[in-house]
């Protein structure tokens, strides 16, 4: 296997670990605070599996779209920037996302309690 | 495999990644929003929605396809383009790319719709209608 392809398999990898850690980290949170918004099943679902494709889309769109595409003859550190460019290019696209996500739940949650607590 | 050969597979390839992603992200939540749409009022509306759901997703996943040029600055003509396989190789990486951030910002547009549809359905009902919604 070249090492291109090795860059970008890696770097594909860590796209899809760090999501999965991501949701693993805040699902059970989310779950409850989802569960004490809502009273319907369907939304609570909705809303978990939603944030599991934010996560996942954000991070590999990124990431696939990495190009090692390096001059011949190139030097091993040469693929590994190249690579650690792609993770940042995929944790800020994740990040920004996670962002507009919560933006999205705290409206969300706001307003249903505003009509809760009326 | 030639360039121009590989160019062709590749694009109608991507073109069908597109759907079948597109699809997928349907799939996925196609149960969950018809939960979440049977709650909308109105007869109509609940039915208008899950009809646009699939729509919703899998037309910004084509466009994010076709959002992608092969044109570039340095590459204008069709001999250019498929001069270079890496060139190619890169295009349709960007073309995944694009597929991707279409689907997640259509995702996000319908996490959206859910809210408003579940702030005008909260205000509307009590809980023993909404745990029949449930059910």
């Amino acid at each position: 296997m070249n090492l291109e392809l090795s860059a970008f398999l890696i770097l594909l990898a860590i796209s899809v670990v760090v999501p999965t850690i991501l949701f693993l980290l805040v699902r059970t949170s989310l779950n409850d605070l989802l569960r004490h918004t809502l009273k319907l099943q369907a939304g609570i679902t909705f809303y978990l599996r939603s944030f599991l494709l934010v996560l996942y889309l954000a991070s590999l769109s990124a990431a696939i779209g990495t190009s090692f595409d390096l001059k011949p003859g190139s030097r091993f550190m040469e693929y590994v920037w190249k690579g650690a460019e792609g993770l940042s290019s995929s944790l800020e696209k994740t990040l920004w996302f996670v962002a507009i996500y919560l933006v999205l739940i705290t409206i969300l949650v706001a307003t249903l309690k505003v009509r809760d607590d009326e | 495999m030639t360039n121009e050969r590989y160019l062709i597979v590749s694009y109608f390839v991507c073109a069908a990644l597109a759907i079948a992603l597109g699809l997928l992200a349907y799939l996925y939540l196609r149960r969950p929003f018809a939960g979440v749409a049977d709650a909308a009022p109105g007869k109509s509306l609940p039915s208008m929605l899950k009809r646009l759901f699939p729509c919703g997703l899998v037309l910004p996943a084509l466009f994010g396809f076709v959002s992608v040029s092969y044109r570039s600055c340095d590459r204008t003509t069709y001999s250019e383009i498929v001069a270079s396989r890496s060139y190619l190789v890169a295009k349709n990486q960007e073309q995944i790319a694009s597929i991707l951030l279409s689907i997640l910002v259509a995702v996000l547009f319908w996490n959206l719709v859910g809210l408003l549809i579940l702030r005008f359905a909260h205000g509307g009902r009590d809980g023993s209608t909404v745990r029949q919604l449930d059910d």
